[in-house]
């Protein structure tokens, strides 16, 4: 095997593992509203919300397209050749660099149980390591305005519009309904809509890293650039398929909490709203090849359904939090991304060997993901106190007693 | 203006797919539960009507199309790419 070949399989093992953090990431965004008011058992929402993902994945190629093309310029578009000045090493070390930007990223916001958008972790950690290795030039502003910037600005707020529309017609238009049978009628309902945006999740966001894999074979040589005629090799879709499928399913906890607990109190009716809105506006801008982020519409749809209904109370000090980090999650990443690049540049220039370089920065990936694993699990949230009273005092998104007993280890866990 | 054009097509696919079928689906759930009959919350006892039963069924069913021939339209690339057909014809492109 040739280095290339090494780095190239390295890099779609690390793109397999973003598809996995991203699955585990967003699982609350399909499912935090059923598990939070008891439609689903936790296990079972994440067991649907999985094979849902899976499937969703095998139904649309439209955002890899777009992740091909739109993101970095690595790749002339008319004849899908690599643009004269770089060649598939130092492409693939940006792919390469960018994902470790995304997954780190990721990791981190999910340690701290925010809902931040895994799209924009990726296309951060990208655009960071272009613009580290090419400069300006590098990275294709207007698609990434258009396709990434403008509709994460407005997806919020589009989502949580609906949301609330929705959320207020439904209260209101079924007020004088027998309470028991509204509630189960909104149960099923719930699951329904809930299923709805797991298969979009899958559409979405598994493609973004069939995208990836896809712009690194191109960069090989392995693929020509016209994903749009000749659709993408079925092991990509497969293995993204289940990449992002097995992470849903290992349920990203904190996250569901945060979504489900600690946003507002739901009750079914507005999950059942929440959810209709998300997956309407994701599948409609999946059709639109719009790379948007799944996490942005579903907490923009949360909050509206909490806005919606008369009498609810957002904690919007949570909902700050959230803002902050998605304002700060594509420079974030971006600077993982850029400092990955130059770190795998600097030892390249030093070793002479572009294996040793990438390797460098994949280690370094290993190690700081386990360290950010090693953290949570001290501090565990599961499918056991998912649904713990969220604790108003510091608005954490560990329950009040996994938190003592971490700080106290003489004391006994009050779980398990 | 071309993004706010996709934005407001955004807006309006959401309300009419993402608001409107709760809504619809609600007033199923009104006709079906009114149909259904049974003791209110009062104490009140409305009988049985099969007709508003049927007209809940029959907005359930319109709301289960609805999404059914959205996935479809969203899998057309990949249905007529893989096997050769448009799952959709009726849907102008």
């Amino acid at each position: 095997m040739s280095g290339e070949l090494i780095i190239l399989v390295l890099l779609i093992v690390t793109a397999l593992a973003f598809d996995f953090t991203n699955g585990f990431h967003d699982t609350g965004n399909a499912m935090a509203t059923s598990i939070a008011t008891g439609a689903l058992k936790p296990k079972t929402a994440v067991i649907l919300a999985g094979l849902l993902n899976l499937v969703g994945a095998f139904l649309s190629v439209e955002v890899a397209i777009t992740v091909t093309t739109s993101v970095l310029k690595i790749q002339d578009g008319k004849t899908g050749s690599l643009i004269s000045g770089i060649d598939a090493s130092t492409g693939l070390t940006i792919i390469f660099s960018g994902l470790i930007g995304g997954i780190l990223w990721n990791l981190l916001t999910w340690l701290f149980g925010i809902p931040s958008s895994s799209s924009h972790a990726l296309f951060g950690g990208l655009i960071g390591a272009g613009l580290a290795a090419l400069g300006s030039s590098g990275v294709n502003w207007s698609g990434v305005l258009g396709k990434v910037i403008i509709p994460a600005l407005a997806a919020p707020f589009i989502a949580g519009l609906v949301a609330a529309c929705g959320t207020w017609m439904v209260y209101r238009i079924t007020r004088n309904v027998m309470k028991k049978r509204r509630e189960e009628g909104f149960r099923w309902g719930q699951i329904a809509t809930a299923s709805l945006v797991a298969l979009s999740h899958g559409t979405n966001d598994a493609q973004k890293t069939m995208g990836v894999i896809a712009l690194a074979l191109i960069t090989t040589g392995h693929l020509t650039g016209n994903v749009k005629q000749n659709g993408l090799p079925f092991w990509i879709i497969a293995s993204c398929a289940l990449a992002i499928g097995l992470g849903t399913y290992i349920g990203g906890w904190r996250v569901i909490r945060t979504l489900g607990k600690g946003l507002v109190e739901i009750e079914s009716p507005q999950g059942l709203a929440a959810e209709a809105s998300s997956a309407a506006i994701i599948l409609s801008s999946s059709a639109a090849g719009m790379a948007l982020s799944t996490t942005h519409v579903a907490t923009g749809s949360i909050l509206g359904s909490g806005v919606g209904k008369p009498g609810a109370q957002v904690r919007w000090a949570v909902a700050g939090r959230m803002a902050a980090a998605w304002l700060i999650t594509l420079p974030c990443a971006g600077l993982v991304g850029a400092l990955s690049y130059w770190l795998s540049d600097g030892v390249e220039a030093l070793t002479g060997s572009a294996l040793a370089g990438d390797g460098v920065i994949f280690v370094i990936l290993v190690a700081l993901s386990g360290y950010m694993y090693w953290r949570a699990q001290k501090q565990k949230v599961d499918s056991k106190n998912v649904n713990a009273d969220w604790d108003d005092s510091t608005n954490s998104v560990v329950p009040a007693d996994v938190r003592e007993a971490a700080q106290d280890p003489s004391k006994p866990t009050a779980s398990v | 203006m071309t993004y706010l054009e996709a934005i407001l097509k955004v807006l309006v696919v959401g309300l009419i797919l993402g608001a409107g079928l709760p809504a619809i689906f609600a007033v199923g759930l009104v006709a079906f539960s009114k149909g259904a009959g049974g003791a209110e919350a009062d104490g009140t006892v409305t009988a049985p009507n099969p007709a508003l039963k049927a007209v809940g069924l029959l907005l359930f069913a319109v709301v289960t199309a609805v999404v059914v021939i959205a996935i479809l339209y969203i899998t057309k690339g990949t249905i007529q790419h893989h096997f050769g057909f448009n799952p959709v014809p009726f849907i102008p492109k």
